[in-house]
């Protein structure tokens, strides 16, 4: 036999299920054996243990009152709170990303006045607690309690009352859109100064136009960068919408309050609001994790084995030699 | 020869208070090689990037088949040109970088179709062409390999590719092989040797003197944004006038 054929033939029986239970059988090659992790083990005991005694603690504390949440958790006024929810972040994500894409541009082009309007912009935007903007656009009525087109400091065309231009439900939509506009415009700002510099001049070089050189060759390339800061934000924004509860917009925690102000049954009605909330945000993380995958592909050698074959190759579950080829 | 392909005259560039180009002339003849030489600093690879308006020119202006690059001419005065003006005009100049500038989220092939599918060529066709022009560039098959799975050399031949599909009159090159592992410089030296013989005119920013003797027509040696010394290789690299061209041959060699 060759020492090729020699060595095959031993890692051969290396692999065979009892190699773990028995001595090595004596090879011209060593086997590598990866580090063991008792660490690790410990570790899965003790958040065992944890997650028993929360999971007790949620079923025998009648305190939470679970009949309570099942009652409330599709009753037709929070299935009404929750879509307003959900196309409040809809329209606002669509919107905010739209301008914000414009502020980025803007703050990146050449022209002086139009990255001093964004950065402008941005600085405002950044530096008021979204609460008070929302405030300011429901109360704007008292500011501005009429507004009107026509020439700056010269004749008016046509006049209208803003207290008839902005709803608590369109307040919202402003304020919020503003509010993560400036926001998406830096994580869109930073995505694209992220693109190396000779993939422009290369795309240039080609003739491409400066449109086209943003759509194929920068965007893409910014993606990578700006899905998994865009997924926090829109995370955050999610959540944020809880804040138009505050004037009076009937949202998904808007109408729980009216619920729990009139039964007083506010942990379980609170709790129907915590189980939305965690469902869409589950939703909204397993999303960002696809978008992440499509746009990684040119830079992933070969193909993710999955979240639970990594956690167990972590614990050293799959023993030896595997190990070694999971993790690397 | 009849009139030059490319002709640069009183070419002036500043970066800030640093003056990089001052005053160069060069002409390039249709169908040539020129090697453009000089120590790091010298202008190399701005002049090359104001032959496709990488980079604007300050003074002096780049002609190209004719046509004044990024300028056109209004009177006694050259305006500047709208982007897409621009744009046309780069598609039909190639350029191959130092480090090759793949679109590293794109195949090598659909990093070769990108130019001819803005100038409107049907994906099929742009798709056969960019095979073709990859097996000329002894990378047959090689279609679906992302950038990262290539090497150094194999990455700038793609980039060579991608500069043939626009079928360029003339190409640049800036220091196509500085960015590559010594064993990798061969393959790429003969695919832009190659070219040479196609009749493609070709301005390499080089330092492999000897990649310059044998297939440049002219030679020309850059020192602090002046043109030292120009010719053809035997009697540039040879017969060097200047002290400072000797010394700089004398290192790199």
């Amino acid at each position: 036999m060759s020492p090729v054929a020699a060595s095959l033939a031993s890692a051969k029986t290396a692999e065979s299920p009892d190699a773990t239970t028995t001595r090595p059988i004596p090879s011209p090659e060593p086997r590598l054996v990866a580090r063991r992790r008792p660490g690790r083990w410990a570790g899965v005991v003790a958040g065992l243990v944890l997650a028993a005694m929360v999971v007790n603690t949620l079923l025998t504390n009648p305190n939470f009152q679970w009949s309570i949440v099942g009652d409330y958790f599709l009753s037709d006024a929070i299935l009404r709170g929750l879509v307003l929810t959900i196309w409040l972040t809809a329209a606002v994500l669509v919107s905010g990303y739209l301008l914000g894409v414009a502020v980025a541009a803007m703050r990146l082009s050449d022209n002086p006045v139009l990255s001093t309007v964004s950065f402008g912009f941005v600085w405002l935007v950044r530096s008021v607690p979204p609460l008070v903007q929302l405030l300011f656009w429901y109360e704007i009525a008292s500011l501005y309690p009429r507004l009107s087109l026509g020439i700056p400091f010269g004749p008016e065309f046509v006049s209208f009352q803003t207290a008839h231009l902005f709803s608590a439900v369109a307040a919202a939509y402003v304020a919020l859109s503003v509010d993560v506009a400036a926001f998406a415009a830096e994580i869109v700002r930073g995505g694209i100064l992220a693109v190396p510099r000779g993939q422009v001049e290369a795309a240039e070089s080609l003739g491409l136009s400066r449109f086209r050189v943003f759509r194929r060759v920068i965007l893409p390339q910014a993606m990578p960068s700006i899905i998994p800061a865009s997924g926090n934000l829109l995370i955050g924004m999610l959540k944020a919408t809880s804040l138009v509860s505050v004037i009076a917009v009937q949202d998904l925690l808007g109408t729980t309050e009216l619920i729990y102000n009139d039964n007083f049954k506010i942990i379980p009605l609170l709790l129907v609001a915590t189980l939305w909330y965690l469902l869409l945000t589950t939703l909204l993380s397993i999303g960002q994790h696809f978008l992440e995958r499509h746009f990684g592909r040119s830079t992933r050698v070969g193909t993710s084995s999955g979240w639970w074959r990594t956690w167990g190759a972590g614990l050293r579950i799959f023993p030896g030699r595997r190990d070694l080829e999971v993790t690397r | 020869m009849t009139r030059p392909l490319v002709r640069i005259r009183n070419l002036h560039k500043q970066f800030g208070s640093h003056t990089v180009l001052d005053g160069v002339d060069l002409d390039l003849a249709e169908g040539s090689v020129t090697a453009i030489l000089g120590p790091s600093g010298s202008g190399k690879s701005t002049l090359l990037r104001c032959i496709n308006h990488l980079e604007r020119p300050d003074r002096g202006y780049v002609e190209v088949g004719g046509e004044i690059i990024g300028f056109r001419p209004d009177g006694n005065r050259l305006r500047e040109r709208s982007p897409r003006e621009i744009a046309a005009q780069r598609a039909r100049i190639g350029m191959v970088f130092q480090h090759f500038n793949l679109f590293a989220h794109r195949t090598a092939a659909e990093n070769i179709v990108e130019g001819p599918l803005a100038q409107g060529v049907p994906v099929r066709t742009a798709r056969a062409r960019a095979s073709e022009l990859l097996a000329r560039v002894g990378l047959a098959g090689r279609d679906d390999a992302y950038p990262s799975q290539l090497s150094g050399g194999q990455q700038q031949r793609v980039a060579i590719a991608r500069a043939l599909a626009m079928d360029p009159a003339l190409i640049l090159f800036d220091e196509p092989t500085s960015a590559l592992d010594p064993e990798l410089v061969g393959e790429v030296l003969s695919v832009i040797k190659d070219l040479a013989a196609t009749g493609i005119t070709l301005a390499i920013v080089t330092h492999e003197i000897g990649f310059a003797r044998e297939v440049a027509d002219q030679v020309v040696f850059l020192e602090d944004g002046h043109i030292i010394e120009s010719g053809d290789p035997a009697t540039v690299l040879q017969h060097t006038q200047s002290e400072r061209a000797r010394a700089f041959l004398a290192a790199v060699l």
